[in-house]
């Protein structure tokens, strides 16, 4: 044990004193030189060139040109497996429930189609008002004017909506 | 028999009693929740008296075992029953880069595929503004704008368009027909009646801005960029000039304008924003001319500087922008309306005021 342990430390002990030596060098070596290397008079030299510009704006210009997007994804066999379950279930329950909206309109529009047909056929001809009221259920008068739509009308849904709907005693 | 049907963990708890308890709890020492529900479990058709009152479909009830499971796990034999190796586990498909026309073997992914390079995730929430449209609005706006047409109704197939070609050429043939007559004529939309299927809704929303600023620094573009990616939440793409101008100051390949394109829930959202925070609170506003709108359901409007400053993305810090360098910017909101006014409609129905004379 104790020879193998003399025997690393003769194969390291040059390297040893080397660096002891060169760092000792360092150390002596290491004093600011005064003189400068230019032998031009220091009032030729170049000022240092002041930062003009609004710091904002260079921060604004960091940050525009930072590539902040990571690299895409990678993912082993099954953790990609599990990942493309989930978005096919996403995308079937979008699917539904887009096919769903969009069968609720038909059925309101056929319900309506059947209304004005009822109205249409329900007075004999030759009746007096014979059609009048699908005449008036189909007016369309002034719906793409001004006020076809009241501003009261557009008032976006609230999970918790306020207890007042309306505030009508309020003036500016 | 009735021993030998149940399952093996079962029969083993039947045969608890006869031996030593000791001896079991150094064999096992792991704890099986399903195990000690199993071990709960009497025999099926008598229910004991805890359980009276439960439901009788219960999973504590059910004989199962993990054990079955486990055994019938092999993923050595798996493996060397598949007749093709698998590659490796950090193989990603990627889709080709070009597309290379219907014939080639090397097809990309639809759109819709994740591992599609024009795969874009989302949406990830369903804004106020569209779940208000899809359940109130849409329906609305169908029975304000009905037309009835009863059954029956003959309707007269009306002429082309489109001019054909006269057939004096041996080269006429094929050739699509031709547009409208007149410099820069192109076919009009034509206003379709409402139904369940058309009804007009938001489309895309593109914001616009021309930074005059830009001509000579460029820091001007800088923050209308910065300010336009944190009001709508697209990076904005930027525009050069394409022709020199004079009088402008411009020159030909300066860059000076930027737009930014939303679709689906940033559109929606950015609309919501327009309409409930930064309309209301814009000093001595008309509303939107009336005259806007390109006839074929676009309606633009736009925001001045002091406008741009009410988004609540630039007020909360409005100290990060130059203040003189804050821009005003366009916006366009596309609606799949043909005609102004059904865009007007819809609009109107979202609580957008106009104002002057309305035209289509």
């Amino acid at each position: 044990m104790a020879s193998t342990h003399n025997s690393i430390r003769q194969m390291v002990s040059p390297l040893l004193r080397r660096f002891q030596s060169l760092s000792l060098h360092a150390q002596n070596t290491s004093k600011p030189s005064l003189r400068p290397f230019s032998t031009s008079p220091t009032l030729l030299a170049k000022p240092e060139r002041k930062r003009t510009g609004d710091p904002r704006v260079t921060l604004i210009r960091y940050h525009l040109q930072h590539p902040a997007t990571p690299r895409p994804l990678k993912f082993s066999r099954m953790r990609a497996l599990r990942h493309w379950t989930i978005h096919r279930a996403w995308q079937l329950f979008r699917r539904k429930k887009l096919g769903a909206e969009e069968l609720e309109l038909q059925r309101m529009y056929q319900s309506m189609h059947e209304t004005m047909e009822v109205l249409r056929t329900m007075d004999a001809p030759g009746t007096k008002d014979a059609g009048r009221l699908y005449r008036v259920a189909l007016e369309k008068k002034g719906i793409f004017g001004k006020g076809g739509v009241p501003v009261e009308y557009a008032r976006l849904q609230t999970d918790t909506p306020g207890k007042e709907a309306w505030d009508h005693s309020w003036t500016r | 028999m009735a021993l030998r049907e149940l399952p093996s963990s079962l029969r083993r708890m039947a045969l608890r009693d006869a031996r030593p308890t000791a001896a079991i709890a150094s064999k096992c020492l792991r704890r099986y929740a399903s195990g000690e529900a199993v071990a709960a479990a009497p025999a099926r058709g008598e229910v004991p008296e805890d359980f009276r009152d439960l439901e009788s479909e219960s999973s504590l009830f059910t004989a199962f075992s993990p054990d079955e499971k486990i055994k019938a796990y092999d993923p050595i034999k798996r493996t060397q029953a598949r007749k093709r190796e698998l590659p490796p586990s950090r193989y990603q498909y990627r889709s080709p880069r070009y597309y290379r026309g219907p014939l080639h073997p090397h097809q990309p992914p639809p759109k819709s595929d994740p591992s599609s390079r024009e795969f874009i995730p989302g949406p990830f929430s369903y804004t106020r503004l569209e779940q208000t449209y899809q359940s109130t609005i849409a329906p609305d706006l169908m029975t304000l704008a009905y037309v009835h047409k009863p059954p029956g109704t003959v309707t007269i197939p009306k002429s082309d368009r489109l001019r054909t070609w006269d057939d004096s050429s041996p080269y006429h043939k094929g050739r699509p027909k031709r547009g409208p007559r007149g410099p820069g004529e192109t076919l009009r939309l034509i206003e379709q009646d409402i139904n369940w299927r058309n009804i007009p809704k938001i489309e895309e929303v593109t914001v616009h801005s021309y930074i005059k600023g830009a001509l000579e620094d460029s820091a001007y573009l800088h923050v209308a960029g910065m300010l336009l990616l944190s009001v709508t939440g697209v990076r904005p793409t930027v525009h050069k000039a394409r022709h020199s101008e004079g009088r402008f100051g411009l020159r030909k390949g300066t860059p000076v304008s930027l737009t930014c394109n939303m679709r689906g829930e940033q559109a929606y959202d950015f609309v919501d924003k327009c309409i409930n925070l930064v309309f209301p609170r814009i000093k001595d506003w008309p509303g939107i001319a009336g005259t806007t709108g390109d006839s074929s359901g676009n309606i633009s409007f736009g925001f001045t500087r002091e406008g741009a400053i009410l988004f609540p993305e630039v007020e909360i810090n409005y100290d990060m922008y130059p203040p003189k360098m804050i821009p005003g910017f366009h916006v366009t909101i596309k609606t799949t309306a043909t005609s102004d006014r059904h865009a007007r409609m819809l609009l109107t129905a979202l609580g957008v005021p106009f104002y002057g004379k309305l035209i289509d």
